[in-house]
């Protein structure tokens, strides 16, 4: 098995001010990735320096054994796709548009889909379980529900890695853990490699198979989800004080503020 | 179930040959009507006296494609406007055209400036060069200001406009001569009927940039979304955008040049084509394009009769008419379907 995505002692600030510096990982192809850190940890900034979004300052990325800088717009699109947190359209698309948007760098001359795109786009929203909603406008579905519109159209873009930005924020517990069944779905049955910022370290501990734990500057600690709890690790990197124990051979962590009720 | 895509080449196709269709049969209409009426056994017979054949081949025809072309390039560059700026509020004259225009316009006129070239005033010449100069400085302070993101753009355009009207109200301040009533109403914009080979140039000119920004339509579809998506997505974010300025800033400076400001019909028609047809670019551009030439060449021609002999600017009835039609179609819409 050969990486999918390593990263090579990376650094990356805005200015003045360090957001990643040294930081080292390495992602096998068809693994599920968490990556957890404290707001400002340079989360979402990994993510942009993934797609090419934002350049580092120093180190380098390799995707699927090539270095990042010799892939073409087109090559990236081929290779990543990625659910951003914001949603804001000033025009009004249905969600059955929407996804094919993901196809658009594949479109005949005349700019349109073949019966290739079609499938492709119907049979991510039949992954996603979205396919009765394909006529209905994106601002009149439920949050959820847009979410995995999103997750359709990363599914349409036909990628062998997909980045998610907190797909399960605003989403109440059973949408939650749809969507994080829906990923490892996608993981097992298409070998998707997936990476995933989230704040819920205990769900998505329960569906990855390591956590990134990103901290200030060149703080950050990769393993599986038994190693981040028997070291304590949550703790350190987010420095909040807290307990953790085992469910069912699971591990959860509780964080315990002053002021909590005893 | 299958899934049904909304649009496909040949329903793209069949709505494009309707809407030139009724394009052709409103210019029809609209070059037979006047103070002079004529009606269409007439003209095929050739049964009309020398004069109003004058009337109708030199005159209203010419004017009538004119009015068309100008509404076309209008419209359809506000809507490409729209979806790269991001902003529903956009609309040609937004990235300083309009006051690059007026500045310019002035000036020959405060000069008292007196040539031709190309058979254009001077008015109409040192409004093109005005309106371009200034899209390319907005172009280049905006991209400085705020590479990632279109809001420098559209606030240097905003600034830009409100520092080059100051200078135009000072020109008209201190000037004396009387040419500057003349201009002003020519800013106001006005349909004047051009000989055919003005006409034919700027046909073929408005043409091509259409088809060019046609073929971007996917891309813009993305771009309106989000940037940045689209840039994950495979498109060529920049190149995208300098494209679309460049051919919106020539066409829109050529129709100012040759019809001074008529303002509207690049924000209302985009938005009214969207309320009724959806956001998708593939057809929205295609059917605002017809759409702003079918609504320039009524509302010109309005211009000519309302208060003939005499003729009002179109620019004043673009805004009479669109303002209140736009409005009633907003409240319309919006009630059935959460667009804006």
């Amino acid at each position: 098995m050969i990486d999918a995505i390593k990263v090579n002692s990376l650094d990356f600030s805005y200015g003045e001010e360090e957001i990643l510096s040294s930081l080292e990982f390495n992602v096998r192809e068809g693994e599920f990735l968490a990556i957890a850190g404290p707001n400002g940890a340079g989360k979402s900034s990994l993510l942009n320096l993934l797609t090419q979004v934002l350049k580092p300052n120093k180190g380098n990325i390799t995707l699927m054994g090539k270095d990042i800088c010799d892939y073409s717009c087109l090559d990236m699109a081929r290779t990543i796709a990625i659910v951003r947190q914001d949603f804001s359209t000033t025009f009004g698309f249905n969600v059955y548009e929407t996804v094919m948007m993901a196809r658009t760098a594949f479109f005949n001359i005349l700019g349109f889909e073949s019966s290739l795109d079609r499938d492709i786009v119907k049979n991510a929203l039949e992954a996603t379980n979205i396919s009765h909603l394909a006529n209905r406008e994106l601002n009149e579905i439920s949050t959820g529900e847009r979410q995995r519109v999103f997750i359709a159209r990363a599914l349409a873009q036909d990628t062998p890695i997909i980045l998610l930005d907190e797909p399960t924020s605003f989403l109440d517990l059973r949408h939650q853990v749809e969507i994080y069944d829906l990923l490892k779905r996608m993981q097992l049955e298409s070998s998707k490699t997936i990476l995933t910022v989230t704040h819920d370290i205990n769900l998505s501990g329960q569906y990855c198979d390591k956590v990134l734990l990103l901290g200030y500057r060149d703080s950050f600690y990769l393993g599986d989800i038994k190693s981040i709890f028997e070291n304590n690790k949550i703790a350190e990197i987010f420095s909040v004080s807290g307990a953790s124990t085992e469910i069912n051979g699971k591990y959860v962590f509780l964080p315990q503020g002053k002021y909590r009720k005893l | 179930m299958t899934q049904q895509s909304g649009l496909t080449f040949t329903k793209l196709l069949t709505s494009i040959l309707i809407g030139v269709a009724i394009l052709a049969a409103t210019m029809l209409v609209c070059s037979l009507v006047g103070t002079k009426t004529l009606s269409i056994e007439q003209l095929i017979h050739s049964d009309i006296s020398a004069i109003d054949s004058e009337i109708f081949y030199r005159i209203r025809l010419p004017r009538v494609l004119l009015a068309s072309i100008v509404g076309a390039a209008l419209a359809i560059s506000g809507a490409v406007l729209q979806a790269i700026l991001k902003n529903p509020l956009a609309d040609p004259y937004i990235l300083g055209i309009s006051s690059g225009a007026g500045v310019g316009a002035m000036l020959a006129s405060v000069m008292g400036l007196q040539f031709t070239f190309l058979g254009k005033s001077p008015i109409a010449i040192f409004a093109f060069i005005g309106a371009f100069a200034t899209v390319w400085l907005v172009w280049t302070i905006g991209s400085l200001a705020d590479k990632r993101s279109s809001n420098g753009l559209l606030l240097t355009g905003v600034v830009i406009n409100t520092f080059l009207s100051a200078i135009t109200m000072f020109m008209v301040a201190i000037a004396r001569s009387s040419t500057v009533h003349s201009t002003m109403i020519w800013l106001m914009g006005n349909i004047f009927p051009e000989d055919l080979t003005t006409i034919t140039t700027m046909a073929i000119l408005t043409l091509l940039a259409a088809i060019a920004l046609m073929r971007l339509g996917p891309s813009l579809n993305l771009i309106s979304f989000s940037a940045a998506q689209a840039k994950t997505v495979g498109i060529n974010v920049s190149r995208v955008r300098f494209i679309t300025f460049l051919t919106t800033a020539f066409i829109t400076s050529i129709a100012v040049s040759l019809s001074g400001l008529i303002g509207f019909v690049g924000l209302i028609v985009p938005h009214a084509v969207r309320l009724i047809w959806g956001a998708d670019h593939r057809r929205l551009l295609p059917i605002t394009a017809i759409a702003g030439a079918i609504f320039m060449v009524i509302a010109d021609t309005i211009a000519r009769i309302i208060i003939s002999p005499a003729q009002l600017p179109v620019g004043i009835l673009t805004a009479l008419i669109g303002g209140p039609f736009f409005i009633v179609l907003l409240i319309k819409n919006s009630k059935r379907q959460n667009l804006l």
